[in-house]
């Protein structure tokens, strides 16, 4: 019993994970109908920014070991924001070099250019920080909370905290905003909304922003948990994306349920064998595809014959 | 032709002597690997470069053949070369697998689960020690022999290139034939091949396993040839630079064969800066399709082309030797029922473009469908030619109920149709597409097509023959050649309907042929369907130019709001008040202002 309320909640807290990265792919499809299949190596990109932030506000290098007390809370919201700051320009940088010359040809060339955008970024990463992989004390120091005898670490509540706060934010932002009705209407409607007078390129621009700005802190916010690799970004966008699908693409909200879903059918199954967690997720992605291929929350495609 | 056959004599050549003529056990390793490479893009390339569905997850199909090799031969103790074959098979099964979901889901998210599927496969292998052997891997895998003669690096080298031209061989004549167009047709548009009778999943399915087997026989190779196979060889790069290979090669049938000899070098010159290495392959991605869309293939087929405009000629078409005929011919009869229709619904939640419509065609005759804009003409039309399937009702064709069947059973039954929205192969010859809608009459199959059997050979020429009196038969002969999406928009239009004959149609459904035609066209479409009409053949056409369904039609049916307001002869139907009151508008007091305006609106 307590191992299944541990499980939950680091199921929770990898849940929150996904649906971050899931919801950044959810945006760019909606705006665009592309996404960045790279978006793992931004995931990497957000823990070691965060790394690099966190040593430089200590007063050291950007290059070293993070002791636990280098960490704190202030400074790790000032690295979340360093993050999204970075991660933000490195989305536009890529929505310019590797989507926007491909708009429109036929096959996928954007599949193949943001995964070489992504390896560009991987290698980069590596050849900064090597291939060991980083720890990153959480903020929260790493003692364990007792919640009826299940031991919680206190990184999980606050990736969750922290997840909550974005999407909710998010949220609002897309739906009580103008500036967030200007990116609905473009989901629905380029070409209208191009004629309502909203500048259609700044809304799709700021869409893979807000994309790449949410790996970033999903990234950052997962390192103290498993510690920052160069290699651990493919796996996880490869989990986030199966959220999206399962969620459904074309819906916000149904990428962050199947995100959490996800997570905790993940730890579940995790606790029962370890070594069938990814067969059983992707197991699980076929199976939505078979019954329902726009997602449980997802919106039927139309095709005018 | 002859130019492929001097090539390919050169190759053969260069396959023995190069390998012979090397002392160097390296650079015959870098041979191997190349011909390795080689063979697992040259079948990804049918799935990449015809079909147009994307795999990233060809390293799991890779794993398949190595482990299903390295198992049998280390641990069941089989014959090598059975395990060779065996591998082919396993490996070709799993191409089933990963070829379901392309059923259900197109586009990224078709790539992305090819990802997960290498993901799984390589998360298999690493962590699960029976029987895979986890990381430590699986050692004493038994390479093939050659009367008991273990092979040193050159003979390796030679059995690889030898694998490699044959694979070639028997791909270039393949893509050559009906499946080759087939498959370029899926990718153009899958709509339009399903309207022609080709069986859509059917060929992507047969796209994932020509690829799967070659993948798979590509690693059970290095697994024997290494003797030993683990986790280390299984990863999203292979995948990645698998396709690279494909992509950097271009979508022809050299392209694999390019792509594999100058990445594999580069790759074997970059060895010694592995960072640089995978800059190189992330450049490459990023930069390769921007200034060669049509890959390293392409380009050089550009520059030789300009050099040498010899190399451009198509293969001429043969005399023309009498008049195209259509198989299926029908007797024109007024009593007889070619398609009945009882009660067709069709609802979109709450919009009901078809609701509860009966209809009956009869042989030899031409039936227009007018109603205004929205009444649903085309949703019927795509009801009755299987792409839309009604919610209730049935439909009857010579005798068959075909209301479950789907668009290429429909059309390999006598249906064919065109599409209101053009729905060509536009990058395909002109030629080609006609013999695209060919496909459900040649009945040769897989293999004699894989291997070039004579039976193949001549029914292809049969194929261009008739192709040919059918071009002559709409007045296309001369354009033949032209890739079809560069003809006018009035030609475009007669090719859709000249593709649409050519699957021998006793039924056509012709979806408003004359849209956005000018008035010359449009009279020579006339004139045209009466000449198709006269050969026996049943047409129903959507239209909204009145002179045209006037001249031609024997019966019209209108169809206002989904439900179906008149029918009879054009006269008939002219002076119908329903039909009148669903084109203008009801009038109450001014009977004869209504008519008048009818009189024009006619046309």
């Amino acid at each position: 019993m307590t191992n299944l309320l541990q499980a939950l909640m680091s199921g929770l807290a990898l849940g929150g994970i996904y649906a971050l990265v899931a919801l950044g792919f959810s945006i760019t499809h909606t705006t665009t109908r592309t996404l960045n299949f790279g978006q793992g190596e931004f995931l990497v990109g957000g823990a070691f920014v965060g790394v690099a932030a966190l040593l430089l506000l200590a007063g050291k290098g950007p290059v070293g070991v993070l002791a636990a007390a280098d960490v704190s809370l202030g400074r790790y919201a000032a690295a979340l924001v360093a993050c999204v700051a970075v991660l933000g320009l490195l989305g536009a940088l890529m929505y310019f070099i590797a989507i926007r010359p491909f708009f429109g040809m036929s096959g996928m060339a954007w599949v193949m250019s943001t995964i070489g955008f992504g390896i560009i970024l991987q290698n980069t990463a590596l050849a900064i920080w090597g291939a060991g992989s980083v720890a990153m004390p959480s903020p929260l120091g790493d003692g364990v909370i007792r919640v009826f005898g299940a031991g919680i670490r206190p990184q999980e509540i606050l990736v969750l905290a922290t997840t909550a706060v974005v999407m909710l934010a998010l949220d609002h932002l897309l739906r009580r905003t103008r500036i967030g009705k200007a990116v609905r209407a473009v989901a629905a409607n380029p070409q209208a909304a191009a004629l309502m007078g909203i500048n259609v390129g700044a809304m799709v621009v700021l869409a893979f922003v807000v994309s790449s700005g949410l790996a970033g802190v999903a990234g950052l916010l997962i390192a103290p948990i498993t510690t920052a690799s160069v290699f651990m970004g493919l796996t996880i966008a490869l989990k986030a994306f199966s959220s999206a699908i399962v969620g459904g693409l074309t819906n916000p909200r149904g990428c962050i349920a199947g995100g959490f879903l996800l997570g905790v059918i993940e730890a579940l199954v995790g606790l029962w064998r370890a070594e069938l967690r990814e067969i059983t997720i992707f197991v699980l992605i076929i199976a939505v595809l078979v019954v329902k291929p726009e997602g449980l929350f997802g919106q039927k495609p139309f095709e005018k014959v | 032709m002859r130019l492929h056959t001097l090539g390919f004599g050169l190759a053969v050549v260069a396959a023995v002597l190069v390998p012979a003529l090397m002392a160097n056990e390296f650079y015959l390793k870098i041979i191997f690997t190349a011909g390795v490479y080689y063979l697992a893009a040259a079948g990804l390339n049918v799935l990449v470069g015809w079909s147009g569905q994307k795999s990233l997850g060809h390293a799991g199909l890779y794993a398949a053949g190595a482990y299903t090799a390295a198992l049998l031969t280390a641990q069941a103790g089989w014959n090598p070369w059975l395990a060779l074959i065996a591998s082919a098979v396993v490996a070709g099964g799993f191409g089933v697998l990963i070829a379901l979901p392309s059923l259900r889901v197109k586009g990224p998210s078709l790539a992305m689960v090819t990802i997960g599927f290498g993901i799984v496969v390589e998360k298999i292998v690493t962590e699960w020690q029976v029987p895979f052997g986890g990381q430590a891997g699986i050692y004493g895998v038994l390479p093939p022999t050659i009367g008991g003669r273990m092979l040193g690096m050159r003979e390796w080298a030679w059995l690889v290139l030898a694998f490699g031209l044959v694979t070639h061989l028997m791909l270039r004549t393949l893509l050559r034939g009906k499946f080759g167009r087939a498959l370029q047709a899926v990718q153009a548009a899958e709509v339009a091949a399903e309207s022609v009778g080709v069986n859509v999943y059917r060929m992507k399915v047969l796209a994932f396993v020509i690829s799967a087997v070659t993948c798979g026989v590509a690693g059970a190779l290095v697994a024997q040839q290494n003797q030993y196979i683990n986790s280390d060889f299984i990863t999203f790069n292979l995948s990645i630079f698998l396709l690279l290979t494909v992509l950097f090669g271009g979508p022809s049938v050299m392209g694999p064969a390019l792509g594999a000899i100058v990445l594999t070098l580069m790759d074997a010159f970059l060895a010694r800066w592995p960072g640089l290495q995978h800059f190189t392959y992330g450049a490459l991605l990023l930069f390769a399709l921007y200034a060669m869309p049509q890959g390293l293939a392409g380009a050089l087929g550009a520059i030789g082309r300009r050099l040498w405009p010899r190399l451009q000629r198509a293969e001429p078409l043969p005399p023309v030797a009498g008049e195209w005929v259509p198989r299926y011919p029908a007797v024109r009869d007024a009593g007889g029922v070619m398609l009945r229709a009882s009660g067709l619904h069709k609802a979109y939640g709450g919009v009901v473009p078809t609701h509860d419509v009966s209809l009956e065609l009869r042989p030899g005759h031409v039936h227009a469908l007018i109603g205004p804009n929205g009444a649903g003409k085309t949703t019927l039309l795509n009801i009755l030619s299987g792409i839309v399937a009604p919610d209730r009702g049935r439909i009857e064709f010579a005798g068959d109920d075909i209301t479950r069947c789907g668009a290429s059973e429909v059309c390999q039954r006598g249906i064919a149709r065109t599409f209101q929205n053009l729905k060509l192969f536009a990058h395909m010859s002109v030629l080609d597409n006609v013999l695209v809608g060919l496909h459900p009459h040649l009945g040769v199959g897989f293999w004699a097509s894989l291997v070039g059997w004579r039976s193949a050979r001549a029914e292809e020429r049969e194929a261009r023959a008739e192709a040919a009196r059918l071009l002559a038969f709409v007045g296309l002969a001369e354009r033949a050649h032209d890739e079809a999406g560069s003809l006018p928009y009035g030609l475009q239009r007669r090719l859709e309907l000249t593709r649409a004959l050519a699957t021998h149609p006793r039924l056509l459904l012709l979806d408003e042929p004359a849209a956005g035609l000018n008035p010359q066209e449009t009279e020579a479409l006339t004139a045209l369907i009466a000449r198709i009409a006269a050969q026996g053949i049943t047409v129903l056409l959507i239209e909204h130019h009145m002179d045209l369904v006037m001249a031609v039609s024997d019966h019209v049916l209108v169809l206002d709001h989904g439900v179906k307001i008149a029918e009879g002869t054009p006269a008939e139907v002219q002076r119908n008040p329903q039909v009148i009151a669903a084109y203008l508008g009801v009038d109450d007091d001014d009977g004869d202002d209504t008519e008048a305006i009818a009189e024009g609106a006619a046309c």
